[in-house]
């Protein structure tokens, strides 16, 4: 199979660039290793929990052989369990020492069917957070470089927000936002005055204005998205990009097909295309094409890096700073604080929304403020009323018991801290030496801890984020201050960092490899730094930007 | 009333059930699948220890105190929708932590598995018979009321109580709220609510919604 471009994977990443790609012309081949999921065509979508097999919440001894990791997600249940890997058939290693839980999707969509939709600009406090204190290389691009594909990315995926004008996190272009809730109302109007801070609905994208000529409808606040959405309302690959890359008549899907490695051409210095294993019968295909993107998710683009070592790049494949695969991050993340709302318990909601509210970050801007960090958190929940749930965790039989359950509850709120994650060489990627998967490809290997950092940012969160709550009149019922397994936040990035200096990055700011120039890693890898905020738009924005430079750069015969 | 699923799943002759033997039970659970149009391959069980099948008197057992849990009112109790089958099917699966070891096993002794979780089943049965001086279903629902009662205040009073009461409360309590009559009937059903509201007025009396699944999370 001969093609203008090979896009690897069909996530969040994989679909822009097949959309890009082909709407400029190229023919190209989108090659998935997971099965094909036909939007619409969500089996458990509709269901009652009545309807299910284990009413919903699953099959706890299934999940012990064969999910242990994917089942620490708040979103893996019963529903969704289709949308997540099975950990027994897909393994990966730890270094001693390290956990780290390695949260994947491997289907056509990837994450793009299961993830937060928390859609969130980073500013030049993020771009140049590496240089400002020393951590990790420099970004090579700031907010400026990024604005406009941002615009472009916000304005077809469709992004539900309230523009605030905060310079720490830029407003986008926004449908109309989704509605704060009683509590959060109260809560936004008292942290504002009694701090200054910034408490906003998430900007999520959930539509909240149907776009029919692409056959997606608003939200219809169901927020049972991780099913997958037959209204199209979040955007998924599925309901949107792929779509959209179809529609050119360019564009060639491939599922069940994992890529083994790339091949490298010495004397003209380019990948000149894949190697795939065919997941069902384990039978081998390859294909070529002038340009290859790696958009197999952080971690896996970096794997098939270092799998694709040759004897022209023995260290892995555009490794030649050999720092390939290291300064991993994922955010460190806490729930830092409950606060019970009483005086709200004749006030309720009808809906689920879904989305939180997100408190833009305020430490570390122009002054350091920070107790033993140098960068930013913020915080991302909500107020909500308790329902049945709570049954389960409390005394009390009988009658009294069914009519408590029977009415809304008490009002709460939470507020879960996402903070940076420095930037370390000791957080890395490496093939594990002697464990190999199911094809015969060597396993991951992960070795990655929070640190001193990491750890006195949670510690500030949990007293700032009690301080808000109790001022805006909540008691405050619980909070925590240390980050949970590496891998929680599902942020996982970085390994094939951009930077200005090839002995020091893996990418150009173009997102492509310094050291050969028709690759290009336009995933999470690629993140220099990890900023507080959910990477996911800044991921889409970069894939857009690297399109372009790589079509024009083709074009001009450059590569 | 929608017959509930879970009753569905155990084998019955003449409307008693004949114990637990896998092979009926994988049987059913195909036929639960197709009407439900799952594939079979998601109806996956695990190999259930001949010890995990209940008996005749524990589903009995299970029964009643999840009708003691959540009696009848205007709409059925717990018992009637099966959350009682529910409950023991889960627990062996390992629901809410039920197949993690316990730390005190000199006091559940008799109930460890070989990996050293309890029988939840078992341990309540004989909980609640020496609580009642004998046999439990024998005494008369003011007693029961009062036993359970008390089991649960005590189960509850501390957090660090690792008492197996409270797994088979919550799933008792799940089992009723995610069945058809606990979850559309007791508490509002709304799968495509089509709209947020943020504020409203809420009186008394006025009904939960059951599948607000952020709350059921954190509430």
């Amino acid at each position: 199979m001969q093609f203008d471009a090979i896009v690897v994977g069909s996530g969040i990443t994989g679909g822009w660039a097949a959309k890009e790609l082909t709407q400029a012309g190229l023919k190209v081949l989108m090659i998935e290793r997971g099965r094909e999921i036909v939007h619409g065509e969500y089996e458990t979508e509709l269901k009652a929990p009545w309807e299910m097999p284990f009413r919903g919440v699953g099959d706890a001894a299934l999940y012990a052989r064969e999910y242990q990791v994917q089942s620490q997600n708040r979103h893996f249940n019963e529903y969704t369990q289709g949308h997540f890997v099975n950990d027994k058939d897909n393994p990966y290693t730890t270094a001693p020492g390290s956990e780290f839980n390695w949260l994947r999707s491997y289907q056509l969509g990837g994450r793009s069917l299961t993830w937060g939709r928390q859609t969130y600009r980073w500013s030049d406090y993020d771009f140049g957070a590496n240089k400002r204190d020393g951590n990790g290389t420099d970004w090579p691009i700031r907010y400026a470089d990024l604005a406009p594909w941002y615009d472009k990315v916000e304005e077809f995926i469709g992004v539900s927000g309230a523009a605030e004008g905060l310079p720490q996190l830029p407003d986008g272009k926004f449908q109309p936002p989704m509605a704060l809730n009683v509590v959060e109302q109260h809560v936004r109007k008292e942290i504002a005055g009694k701090f200054g801070r910034c408490m906003t609905i998430g900007r999520t994208a959930n539509m909240t204005v149907a776009k029919p000529e692409e056959g997606r409808a608003e939200c219809q606040n169901r927020s049972i998205c991780a099913r997958g959405c037959s209204f199209g309302a979040y955007f998924s690959t599925q309901s949107s990009t792929l779509p959209a890359a179809k529609a050119t008549g360019n564009l060639t899907v491939v599922t069940d097909a994992v890529v083994e490695k790339l091949d490298y051409d010495p004397k003209t210095n380019r990948v000149t295309g894949v190697r795939y294993i065919n997941t069902k019968d384990g039978s081998r295909g390859a294909a070529t094409a002038r340009l290859v993107f790696l958009n197999a998710s952080a971690f896996n683009s970096v794997h098939l890096m270092l799998n694709s070592r040759n004897d022209a790049m023995p260290r892995g494949l555009a490794n030649s700073s050999g720092v390939l695969g290291t300064q991993i991050m994922d955010h460190p993340s806490t729930l830092s604080t409950i606060a019970l709302f009483p005086q709200f318990n004749d006030r309720t909601t009808f809906g689920n929304r879904p989305t939180g509210v997100v408190v833009a970050r305020y430490r570390n801007m122009d002054a350091m403020d920070g107790v033993g960090h140098s960068r930013g958190y913020s915080f991302q929940g909500g107020a909500l009323q308790s329902n049945w749930g709570a049954g389960k965790r409390e005394a009390g039989i009988g009658t009294a018991l069914k009519d408590k359950l029977h009415s809304p509850g008490m009002w709460r709120m939470v507020l879960v801290a996402f903070a940076d994650c420095v930037p370390r060489d000791s957080n890395r990627l490496t093939l594990d030496a002697a464990k190999t998967d199911r094809f015969g490809i060597p396993q991951l290997q992960i070795q990655f801890a929070f640190g001193k950092e990491e750890q006195a940012a949670l510690a500030q969160a949990k007293a700032d984020a009690a301080e808000m709550l109790t001022s805006a009149g909540g008691t405050v019922i619980m909070g925590m201050d240390q980050p949970g397994t590496g891998g929680m936040a599902i942020h996982e990035m970085g390994g094939a960092r951009m930077g200005h200096d090839p002995k020091t990055s893996v990418l150009n700011k173009w997102s492509q490899a310094h050291d050969v120039p028709n690759l290009f890693v336009t995933d999470g890898a690629q993140m220099a730094s990890s900023a507080c905020q959910n990477p996911s738009l800044t991921y889409m924005a970069l894939t857009a930007r690297a399109c372009d430079a790589a079509v024009k750069m083709l074009r001009e015969g450059k590569i | 009333m929608v017959q509930p699923v879970w009753g569905e799943w155990w084998p019955m002759q003449d409307g008693q059930p004949t114990g637990w033997k896998r092979r009926d039970f994988m049987g059913a659970a195909a036929l639960v699948a197709l009407a439900l149009g799952l594939p079979t391959a998601a109806v996956a069980f695990t190999e259930l220890d001949e010890k995990d099948a209940p008996t005749s008197h524990q589903r009995t057992l299970m029964k009643e105190v999840s009708q003691l849990v959540i009696p009848r009112s205007a709409t059925p109790g717990a018992g009637e929708v099966g959350a009682g089958d529910f409950a023991i099917l889960v627990l062996a699966h390992g629901l809410e932590n039920s197949r993690k070891p316990v730390k005190d096993t000199a006091a559940y002794a008799r109930f460890l598995r070989n990996d050293g979780s309890v029988r939840h089943v078992a341990w309540l049965e004989r909980e609640l018979d020496l609580r009642a001086g004998g046999d439990f279903l024998g005494a008369d629902a003011t007693r029961r009321a009062a036993l359970l009662g008390a089991l649960d205040a005590e189960a509850f009073a501390s957090r660090a109580s690792e008492s197996p009461w409270k797994a088979i409360k919550a799933l008792i309590v799940t089992g009723y709220y995610t069945s058809e009559p606990g979850g559309s009937e007791e508490l509002r059903y709304e799968p495509v609510p089509g709209r947020f509201d943020p504020d409203l007025p809420l009186k008394p009396g006025d009904r939960a919604i059951s599948n607000d699944w952020t709350a059921v999370d954190f509430g």
